[in-house]
């Protein structure tokens, strides 16, 4: 629950003021949850730019609550990999802007463990790099928290695509590749990276405004990187449950 | 070297030259002739033409001698005299009248032997004379006792086993058997059951003996027989399982028959067969769904027909262990969360569990957007709340309500999940905000079945809540992480915190539920809140697991370097429990084996625990053998030892099915198995005289063949009735003879002075 004391400007003080009064009058669960029943997501710390999208998984988590029967915490919680506490949140968010120092191998370590034992990893690419800059770093390090997985494209067939919103493309800022990867233990993708800033056209300042315009999609790839979230928390919460209700009709299996 | 002592001799060859070389030379030989013949094409004189060609031809035989050294071996040799066996068949068919009414086979044996002992016994001067008796097993019997006639006692007949040690001196001789007598009704039924094949035909040919055979008995009897059934060891509880039964009919007239399969006295199953004149065999499948898991001593019976020779062999039983094919569960979340998550990832991954999951993943208050975009299916709730509930073992609601979907009115179908419940389901209630009395249950139908009373209108308590163990919880099977008392507090104690508990009160005492986990620090009425509760109820069972962060005792435990064994046993256990898996009773009973022989005792091992789940030592504990009529036939009585176990055995009074019921004392519900008594041997099964497989054997081994009633004693047919031993051997050469060669020499010179007269050089 640490959080970097942030000087916080008269204008944002305004902004916050006004979100708190939107969030008063809009119909939300009446009843209070547990922490642990509801979806918080842990947002991993790490050496570089850690946080490039600051408003990204609140508003993320507010689609959710809007969209879903999840019920999503305000906000994410950052988490170090080397401290405890970190598997009270079995699904984690890394983002990053450019190079990422090495982990420790007490980090790598502590996120294997987590995965291992069913955790859930979404990493995000805010840079629009490809090859370089996080890209590169992240791949570097994914590479060594799960190297009998290595990252491969999900396929368009993937039961990702089916969690809540039926998918057929990527959303996004911007449009690196049209897929995500993931690396998956025992056939349950335990990481996915998307490398197309999710972050970026989840972010939205606390007066409404869209933070990063989407291109080259515009408004249809925002609605995109939604939905996109939202089949990703449903993947982490439920994972190929849409195989076995979809795919078995009604009457599964009839006895005798 | 004294030659006086030999007494036979033979020809034989010295030469170290091998036979291909003495077969070269021998066409050398004859080459030389053909020459020679050749040779006296032109000559027009036959005399000449015939006494070149003859002189030639003796050269050649001389040669020939030289090189292959012919020598006469003299052999000292000794007769020995041989055997012949007498067997008679002293099988329990043998008991059987030799026709409708007549004698009994062993009797008609017996006469025969005797009318005819005085021929066999004329066979002494050339052989000695052995008699057997033979079944399963061959032994020798005194003849005087087989004139008699051998009691029919055996329960198999193994001729060709019987055979086959006698020939190779089951009497204690290593002296050959010149030949053999099978007296016999042929009802074979091991290497001859079915006849002979090439196998069983190369294995008598390979005896070597002449088989004689009198065959006893002409007509099989009137009979109906349930000559098998082919079933396998276990079935799957609810899957309809095929019991292929085989109904052999003998002398019957044509008629419908009902054939029955029963489980220990409730049929289950049945057909009916029509009989047709000249057709003896019917395969009658008789097809069954069990409902209940268990081991069952099933019988497939066919009436008893007026006059049959044997009754034994019309029904047959059979032990049939019926298993649940996976255990099938229907999990109902009413939101995703990492409670549902964790725990159906544990079901997911265990391969006896066929799971059927539904999550709430949307309300009518979210906002998705367009219908089309979605994966959603409506929930089917008419579907596995009516007609296929009971397809499932257990049923999990999981932080599930009833009350928020208007449209389903899911609440009409909780009276249903109630008598589900009563009526042999399971329900596990688990926890959350949506869950027990935050979702209202306690006034519903549901609240009579679980155990624990969900206080309606009150909300999860929040906070690191430790929970702990009651007297009931330290030794039920669904709280035990590890195997003691000791270890497995020190098991729960270790693990994380929850962090909400649903608010219920633990049901008074006599409501057949037990607490077995509190949260000491969350008070309801004065008392700990209940944690994790289980309840007998009807004949079914309830779990109540008043949290939902049991996630935490895997997921979060791992942290810690624990791993998640905790939060998978528990999880396990519960279902096992829920499922009623047949480990998890308080008393077991387990017979050595599914079926004994008749007379054998039936060995039980009984396993109880006290109602703390610690082993019932000291305590008594009894078993019963209760027959299909439901009597008592048998009972028994032992103490448990340290470790809970007991040691029984009773022995049944005759062929049959029997339920084994095991007591203990302090245990309510009794334990029970089924062992089957075999009846019907294969002797009674096919009592059917087979004169033609008798015919078939003497045939095969160029043996004689009567048969009995009205046949006499066959031509008895002996193998070479003497053999030779050699004692010693000389070797005395035929070539060394000085005219051997001179007789050569004198040819080939004569052949020369007759070819330079008549001009041929």
């Amino acid at each position: 629950m640490l959080r970097p004391p942030r000087p916080i400007s008269r204008r944002r003080f305004l902004q916050g003021a006004a979100a708190a009064a939107v969030a008063a009058a809009l119909p939300r669960g009446a009843r209070a949850l547990t922490p642990d029943a509801m979806l918080q997501i842990g947002h991993v710390q790490h050496g570089g730019n850690w946080n490039p999208r600051p408003t990204a998984l609140r508003r993320l988590g507010w689609e959710l609550g809007r969209r879903t029967s999840i019920e999503p915490a305000a906000d994410a919680v950052p988490v170090r990999l080397d401290r405890p506490g970190l598997h009270r949140h079995p699904m984690l968010y890394l983002a990053g802007s450019g190079g990422l120092p090495p982990f420790s191998e007490a980090e790598r370590a502590a996120l294997r463990r987590h995965l291992m034992y069913g955790g859930f990893l979404l990493v995000d690419s805010a840079d629009a790099s490809d090859g370089t800059g996080f890209d590169a770093a992240v791949r570097r390090e994914l590479a060594q928290v799960l190297p009998a997985s290595p990252l491969q494209p999900v396929a368009r067939e993937h039961v990702l695509h089916k969690t809540f919103y039926l998918l057929d493309r990527q959303g996004g800022r911007v449009l690196v590749k049209p897929w995500v990867e993931a690396q998956a233990i025992d056939g349950r993708l335990a990481v996915v990276y998307s490398q197309n800033d999710l972050g970026g056209a989840w972010a939205r300042s606390e007066l409404g405004d869209w933070e990063y315009p989407c291109t080259p999609g515009g408004e249809a790839q925002r609605e995109a990187a939604f939905r996109t979230g939202v089949n990703l928390a449903m993947y982490a919460l439920c994972t190929d449950y849409k195989d076995d209700a979809v795919h078995l009709p009604f009457i599964l299996r009839r006895r005798s | 070297m004294d030659g006086g002592t030999f007494n036979a001799w033979r020809l034989t060859a010295l030469t170290p030259l091998p036979a291909w070389a003495l077969a070269l030379l021998g066409l050398a030989a004859l080459a030389s002739i053909a020459l020679a013949w050749r040779g006296l094409a032109g000559e027009a004189r036959r005399a000449r033409k015939a006494a070149l060609v003859a002189l030639r031809a003796l050269a050649a035989v001389l040669a020939l001698a030289l090189l292959a050294e012919p020598a006469l071996e003299l052999l000292q040799t000794a007769r020995v005299r041989n055997r012949f066996a007498v067997l008679v068949d002293a099988s329990r068919s043998m008991a059987f009248p030799l026709e409708p009414g007549g004698p009994s086979r062993a009797a008609a044996a017996g006469a025969f032997l005797r009318d005819h002992r005085a021929e066999l016994e004329r066979l002494a001067d050339r052989v000695d004379l052995e008699w057997y008796g033979f079944g399963g097993e061959v032994a020798p019997v005194d003849p005087a006792q087989a004139v008699r006639g051998l009691e029919p006692a055996a329960g198999r007949t193994d001729l060709l086993g019987a055979l086959e040690a006698v020939t190779s001196g089951a009497g204690a001789s290593s002296r050959r058997l010149a030949g053999a007598l099978v007296v016999s009704d042929g009802a074979d039924n091991a290497a001859l059951a079915d006849g002979l094949s090439g196998a069983t035909r190369a294995r008598l040919r390979a005896l070597g003996v002449p088989v004689s055979a009198v065959a006893v008995g002409r007509s099989a009897p009137r009979d109906l027989a349930v000559e098998r059934v082919a079933v396998d060891d276990f079935a799957f509880v609810r899957n309809t399982v095929t019991v292929e039964a085989t109904l052999r009919a003998r002398g019957l007239e044509a008629q419908d028959v009902r054939v029955v399969l029963r489980r220990e006295g409730a049929v289950v199953a049945q057909a009916t067969v029509r009989l047709e004149p000249g057709k003896e065999r019917y395969s009658v499948p008789l097809s069954f769904a069990p409902d209940q898991t268990g081991t069952f001593v099933f019988t497939v019976a066919a009436p008893v027909l007026p006059g049959e020779a044997v009754t034994e062999n019309n029904q047959r039983s059979f032990v049939l262990r019926v298993i649940r094919d996976r255990v099938r569960v229907l999990m109902v979340a009413g939101r995703p969360s990492w409670d549902v998550r964790f725990l159906r990832g544990l079901l997911k991954q265990d391969p006896n569990v066929d799971l059927v999951s539904f999550f709430i993943l949307r309300t009518n208050a979210d906002q998705p957007g367009p219908q089309e975009d979605l994966s959603l299916i409506p929930f089917p709730v008419a579907e596995i709340f009516g007609e296929q509930l009971r397809t499932f073992d257990a049923v999990l609601f999981v932080d599930f309500a009833y009350g928020p979907y208007r449209g389903l009115e899911i609440d009409r179908y909780l009276p249903n999940l109630r008598d589900y419940v009563r009526g042999g389901g399971a329900l596990a209630m688990v926890g959350g905000e949506q869950s027990f009395g935050d979702g209202r249950y306690g006034q519903t139908p549901l609240a009579e079945v679980l155990p624990v009373a969900p206080l309606d209108g009150t909300s999860e308590a929040e906070g690191e809540f430790r929970p702990r163990l009651t007297a009931e919880g330290k030794r039920h099977p669904v709280t035990a992480l590890a195997p003691g008392e000791a270890p497995n507090e020190a098991a729960w104690a270790s693990l994380p915190p929850v962090t909400a508990v649903n608010l219920t009160r633990a049901l008074p005492p006599g409501a057949g539920a037990s607490v077995l986990l509190e949260a000491p620090a969350v008070s309801v009425g004065g008392r700990a809140a209940p944690l994790v509760a289980v309840r007998e109820v009807g004949q079914g069972r309830t779990l109540a697991v008043a949290t939902d962060a049991t996630w935490r005792w895997g997921f979060l435990a791992a942290e810690g370097g624990q791993g998640n064994r905790a939060y998978l046993r528990f999880w396990n256990g519960a279902l096992r429990w829920l499922v009623r898996d047949p480990s998890l009773g308080p008393l077991q009973v387990e017979p050595d084996a599914p079926s004994v022989e008749p007379g054998a005792p039936v060995g039980l091992t009984v396993t109880a625990r006290g109602p703390d789940w610690g082993p019932a030592a000291g305590k008594k504990v009894s078993a019963d053998l209760v027959s299909e009529d439901g009597r008592t036939v048998a009972h028994g009585e032992a103490v448990a030892g340290e470790d809970g176990t007991a040691r029984i055995e009773l022995v049944p009074p005759g062929p049959g099915a029997y339920r084994v019921v095991s007591r203990a004392e302090g245990v309510a519900d009794p334990a029970s198995a089924a062992v089957a008594v075999r009846g019907a041997g294969p002797e009674d099964a096919d009592a059917a005289p087979r004169p033609e497989l008798l015919q078939a054997v003497a045939e095969a081994t160029g043996g004689a063949y009567s048969a009995l009633p009205g046949g006499d004693l066959p031509d008895l047919a002996l193998a070479d009735p003497e053999v030779v031993e050699i004692g010693r051997r000389k070797a005395v050469p035929i070539w060394d003879r000085w005219w051997t060669l001179a007789g050569l020499a004198a040819v080939l010179t004569a052949e020369w002075v007759l070819r330079r007269r008549w001009g041929y050089w």
